[in-house]
């Protein structure tokens, strides 16, 4: 067994790896960025090499600046965990010529499945389903536009190269074809260096799953089930769960043998997906194969049992796999979520900044588990992947894995970024998740505008009210302890209060019991019990007995209740007090349509647009750069611009003003 | 007797009224609570206790003698806010447009100098159009008489002004003499002169929320110091904020009991000062990350942003929290800053509140606009404040300490008594590159040479080693560890007894 590893990665996935490594008894050592020096997976492992600048073409990208920090180390092999040099050819191959080991497949499988058009040949001659479609270069624009046709609309436009999602585009029709062939050739060259495009029919109701293999150095092949990847957005996994709601055993089987089939075919040594898109009437076609780990590897892990990361360090020391098909048998059902740093509520866009707070929920053995590569007081920054850390919940049933996860999404405290929390356990209690039954379109079919706070639907927010006004009357009940009083006049409190919530008020009353309050509300009775205190966000405890976990904070005057994605602002006040608001004002927010504000941190990297030209609707006004992304900002009116306020080249913050209209 | 009882009731309920429910559902379109329901909110329930319901005016001129309403339009008296005793007086907008006449005035000098007597705080909540005009000068002794009140309880009991209306000419000053001035958005505004003498003098063009609203004063002028979105909101909160003041200045500050240890440790804190000496970080988390509960009362949140005042609660106790903000102006001294902080360190030291320091400062602002404006004599008035000052003070440098900045800032040599210093403290009279351009102005054509003076300078200079050296720092503590050693170093300081000279008053460059 190797006595050192290096870990060519960062983040999560870096410090997933030093763990299996650890327990392994092998020492670790991380690379970095001078970005991620303070980094998580630098903390934790036994040393750290610097290998250059925040981007990632001059740090986690270089080739010879890993196997320097390989030799620097005395590290005899390397682990690339997923993106970057995971499926690089040339990286493996190098490493090989160095005499380090690549703990992944041998480069010729890498090759073979690295490039979309040759793994699709392979594939048809291994006897695996595979679509329809373009298997040779195209040269231009026109070309993809004809081929396209050939194949006949809707198809897909995809990088040879690229992976996750990265460069691909649906087209319908000729103009979307030309345009996304442009597009998709660009970003490829941009993410890849590799411009290459195919072209293939695209799967109507489709439901996107893999199989995961794993194989050793003896032909051993076996294959660990499959992952349900369909809840996607915009191509981009949003949860994954293992096994499939949409498959029985038969076509799991079936897609199992033309996995390991197309694994044999390539020789392939170590752990790798195979990814199909299964049609509505379940016939299922070969996608791709991903020659290394992926992010959802921990559902796998749930339910058969097996350490993916160990199995790999040990097939590439040369060990035997120490199990056969038949020993693989499903235990229950597991879900992940991605936690990603982007706001839900402004289109997913991507938030950088500094972690204010942090604070996952408590994993416990085989039921929540949470792969981290961030801490509180840790920076997410603008140059690598918004995804901060993955949620994982085991559980009997489907159901108890979802009910764990639901808690645990309850209990998950991020701050000083946005994150993708909120949606999360709003798709925990969307009805067709919860059903089981969707596509890969489920999240456009679901949230067709977006994702808005009004989507999230409380069965009982008797429940959240009950909550705010525990709040309240824990604050009072500590504010009248208050040292200074006149003896004998001190504060009555009283029962009857009113929560003001999403327009409605709640008449409650409020009685102390043991360790808490019972709050009533019309018939419905909350006798909720916890030892919460202000400063705390999580408000562990129970609610007539059975466990209750939210997120409950004080803002000024109002009192934060989160709980199952839902996001409620409540005021608690007496009933002469909520009379008294209600003669309030009502004061409308400040009219902001004449602004184009930045919607999210990051770089400007042009100004389109310039004093007192007329725009049309949908014309282009200014290009935002973060997370690797152009974010193209367009007018959402005809309008006249009055001024333009920031400068290309700025560093934008959230709500920035870009440009004044008139 | 059941006559004179059955009388009593009948005055009572209509005293209660002010000027009519008429006059009482115009308060309320325009957004406004009524006198008296004011008070119901601010105090703890059924605690107020009226006096003088059933005073009236004595003015015959200009047809007054025929229009008398009792309690000509201001409601005083005492009762309690959590428990603790409080004199409030609330002037009634539906009563003459809560004019001040002589015995409205007479009725807020006796709430202030019961307050002055037992030394409880005075809250004032102001809606009034201005003097009673048909007083005449009987009207303008009513606020000189109140002026001197506000001068008298000064330093004695806190004093908290509520503008919830209108608030114009000479009235101002009554309000502009207590210690905190809160405001009510869209409906108060406070100004010597009105829009329409503004415009005939200087020919401006200006609404009255432009000149002396809520936001005006609370982000422009600094007259106030919070403002709020409606009535029932400002009186809440004020409620919250006076826990926060002991009643006299003959008392400590009051106590509640925290269920937050004093030893919390906090390692988020160990990496929010970034590498780089030039990237702000936001002071505030570290203010709320060792605060109780993380409960921190900010004041002029919107004026003067380089620096951060307000209170807090460290183990129970108030401190009042004073801190540069490397986000805005880098956390530079000005003229408003200096102001701003100076003001709130001298509250704390006339109230014997405390003052913990958070120190990240590259120095005073240069520039034409802050000499002329005379940053000299007001960068003065926080050097004066801070030493002046004899409360505890507890100074932590986290990043910056730069010049004469450092000196001001609760220094060692301005009677700190405790001064800690982070590992990223840099104590030195400039930064180094500033420094080394000057002392090797010779070597300024080679940068390579300038760059390794830089760096022998930094190296030198860049730490907290050198004061701590000379125990101008007590000691070098982590960023996670802040929140424990404040708490220890205030029970430490609890006996705390230092008196400077006896004098009349010190001279503050004012």
């Amino acid at each position: 067994m190797f006595k050192k590893i290096l870990i060519a990665n960062r983040g999560e996935i870096a410090c997933r790896v030093m763990k299996s490594a650890k327990k392994m008894g092998i020492q670790t050592v991380a690379v970095h960025s001078e970005a991620d020096k303070d980094s998580m997976h630098v903390l934790m492992a036994d040393e750290a090499v610097c290998i250059g600048p925040a981007a990632s073409k001059e740090s986690y990208l270089v080739i010879d600046k890993i196997i320097a920090a390989c030799r620097q180390t005395g590290a005899e092999a390397v682990h690339p965990g997923y993106g970057f040099l995971s499926e690089n050819e040339e990286f493996s191959r190098r490493l090989e010529e160095n005499g380090i080991i690549f703990i992944g497949p041998k480069h010729y499988s890498v090759a073979a499945m690295g490039d979309k058009i040759a793994s699709k040949k392979l594939a048809m001659e291994a006897r695996v389903n595979t679509i329809p479609g373009y298997n040779a270069e195209i040269t231009d624009a026109a070309a993809a536009v004809q081929i396209a046709r050939d194949i006949g609309y809707p198809v897909m436009i995809k990088a040879s190269a690229g992976g996750g999602g990265k460069g691909l585009r649906v087209a319908f029709n000729d103009k979307e074809a030309f345009e996304g062939f442009e597009a998709c050739r660009n970003e490829a060259r941009n993410s890849f260096g590799d411009d290459r495009v195919f072209i293939e029919k695209f799967v109507e109701g489709p439901h996107h799953i893999e199989i995961q293999v794993i194989a050793d150095s003896f032909g051993n092949t076996v294959y660990l089930l499959e992952r349900e990847c369909s809840i996607q957005r915009r191509h981009q996994k949003v949860l994954e769960e293992a096994p499939s709601p949409f498959i029985d055993d038969s076509i799991r089987r079936a897609m199992g043998e033309q996995a390991v089939a197309l694994a044999k075919a390539v020789n392939y040594q170590s752990a790798g997906t195979v990814e199909f898109v299964v049609g509505s009437d379940k016939s299922f076609y070969f996608l791709e194969m991903n020659t290394r780990l992926q992010v959802e590897h921990p559902v796998t892990e749930m339910i058969t049992g097996v350490d993916l990361v160990e199995l790999m360090i040990r097939v590439a020391a040369g060990e035997k796999l120490p199990f056969t098909q038949d020993d693989i048998k499903p235990n229950g059902w597991a879900i992940e979520c991605r936690i990603n740093a982007e706001d839900p509520f402004r289109g997913f866009l991507p938030s950088v900044g500094r972690l204010v707070k942090y604070r996952p929920p408590a994993t416990s053995d085989g039921q929540v588990r949470v792969d981290t590569g961030v801490f509180e007081g840790g920076e997410i920054s603008m140059y690598y992947d918004s995804m901060i850390a993955k949620l994982i919940c085991h559980g009997a049933t489907r159901e108890q894995a979802i009910g764990r996860m639901r808690d645990a999404l309850n209990a998950f405290v991020i701050r000083g970024i946005d994150s993708n929390i909120p949606f999360q356990a709003a798709l925990m209690q969307n009805p067709r998740f919860l059903s089981g039954i969707f596509t890969t379109s489920f999240i456009a079919d679901e949230f067709p505008n977006g994702f808005v706070a009004a989507d999230v639907v409380h069965d009982d927010p008797g429940l959240l009210a009950a909550v705010a006004a525990f709040g309240r009357r824990r604050y009072i009940d500590r504010a009248v302890q208050v040292s200074g009083q006149m003896a004998g006049h001190q504060r009555q409190v009283g029962s009857e209060w009113v929560v003001q919530m999403e327009g409605k008020d709640y008449a409650v009353v409020v009685t102390p019991i043991p360790g808490g309050y019972s709050v009533t509300y019309g018939n419905d009775r909350y006798d909720l019990v916890s030892n919460w205190r202000f400063g705390e966000l999580v408000f562990q405890g129970t609610c007539n007995g059975a466990p209750l976990c939210l997120q409950l904070e004080r803002i000024g005057l109002l009192y934060r209740v989160v709980h199952f994605g839902k996001q409620v602002k409540a005021t608690v006040m007496t009933a002469k007090a909520a009379r008294m608001l209600a003669l309030m004002p009502k004061k409308v927010p400040p009219d902001l349509s004449k602004f184009l504000l930045s919607p999210m941190p990051g770089l400007l990297r042009e100004v389109a647009v310039e004093a007192g030209q007329e725009v049309a609707a949908g014309e282009k006004l200014a290009v935002i750069e973060a997370m690797k992304m152009e974010n193209v900002l367009k007018a959402e009116r005809d309008c006249k611009v009055k001024k333009v306020v920031a400068i290309a080249g700025e560093s934008l913050s959230v709500d920035q003003v870009i440009i004044e209209f008139e | 007797m059941h006559d004179i009882i059955r009388q009593l009731a009948e005055k009572r309920a209509a005293a209660c009224l002010g000027g009519g429910q008429k006059r009482i559902d115009s308060q309320h379109s325009k957004g406004k609570l009524a006198a008296r329901e004011r008070i119901e909110l601010l105090l703890d329930s059924g605690s107020f206790e009226e006096w003088d319901m059933f005073k009236e005016h004595r003015c015959n001129d200009f047809g007054m003698a025929e229009q008398s309403v009792p309690g000509d339009g201001v409601v005083i008296g005492c009762g309690t806010i959590n428990g603790r005793l409080m004199f409030v007086f609330s002037q009634d907008f539906t009563v003459f447009g809560g004019s001040l006449s002589e015995a409205h005035a007479e009725k807020i000098c006796k709430v202030m100098d019961h307050a002055i007597k037992v030394g409880a705080p005075v809250i004032g909540l102001n809606d009034s159009g201005g003097a009673r005009i048909q007083e005449g000068v009987a009207s303008l002794a009513g606020y000189a008489d109140v002026f001197q009140r506000n001068v008298l309880a000064s330093g004695v009991v806190p004093q908290i002004s509520l503008i919830m209306g209108p608030c114009a000419g000479g009235a101002v000053y009554s309000p502009s003499m207590t210690d905190f001035i809160f405001m009510v958005k869209d409906s108060s505004y406070m100004f010597v002169t009105g829009p329409e003498v503004v415009k005939t003098v200087t020919h401006e063009d200006v609404t009255a929320e432009e000149l002396g609203g809520a936001v005006t004063h609370t982000s422009k002028s600094g007259v106030a110091d919070l403002a709020f979105e409606n009535d029932v909101e400002a009186l809440m909160m004020v409620r919250r904020f006076i826990s926060f003041l002991p009643s006299n200045n003959r008392e400590k500050p009051p106590r509640l009991p925290s269920q937050d240890p004093a030893d919390r440790l906090d390692f988020s804190l160990d990496t929010l000062v970034p590498d780089n000496a030039n990237k702000p970080y936001n002071i505030k988390e570290l203010i709320i990350k060792v605060a109780d509960d993380g409960d921190f009362f900010e004041l002029q949140r919107e004026y003067a942003k380089n620096i951060v005042i307000g209170f807090a609660r460290m183990d129970g106790s108030t401190v009042g929290i004073v801190a540069n903000q490397p986000l805005v102006l880098a956390g530079c001294l000005d003229i408003k800053s200096s102001i701003k902080a100076a003001r709130f360190v001298r509250y704390c030291d006339a109230f014997n509140i405390p003052v913990v320091t958070f120190v990240d400062v590259p120095g005073f602002m240069p520039g034409t606009a802050q000499e002329y404006g005379g940053i000299i004599k007001h960068g003065a008035k926080l050097l004066y404040a801070y030493a002046e000052c004899t409360v505890p003070k507890i100074t932590v440098i986290t990043r910056k300490a730069y010049g004469g900045a450092y000196d001001v800032m609760a220094s060692k040599h301005l009677r700190g008594d405790v001064n800690f210093a982070w590992p990223s403290a840099e104590i030195a009279v400039m930064g180094p590159k500033g420094a080394v351009e000057i002392i090797f102005r010779e070597e300024k054509g080679d940068p390579a040479k300038l760059a390794a003076r830089e760096a022998e300078y930094k190296a030198k200079f860049a730490n907290p080693f050198v004061a701590g050296a000379r125990g101008f720092i007590d000691d070098v503590i982590m960023p996670n560890e802040t929140r424990k050693r404040i708490c220890r170093s205030l029970a430490m300081l609890r006996n705390k007894q230092l008196e400077n000279p006896w004098r009349k008053h010190g001279n503050i460059p004012l």
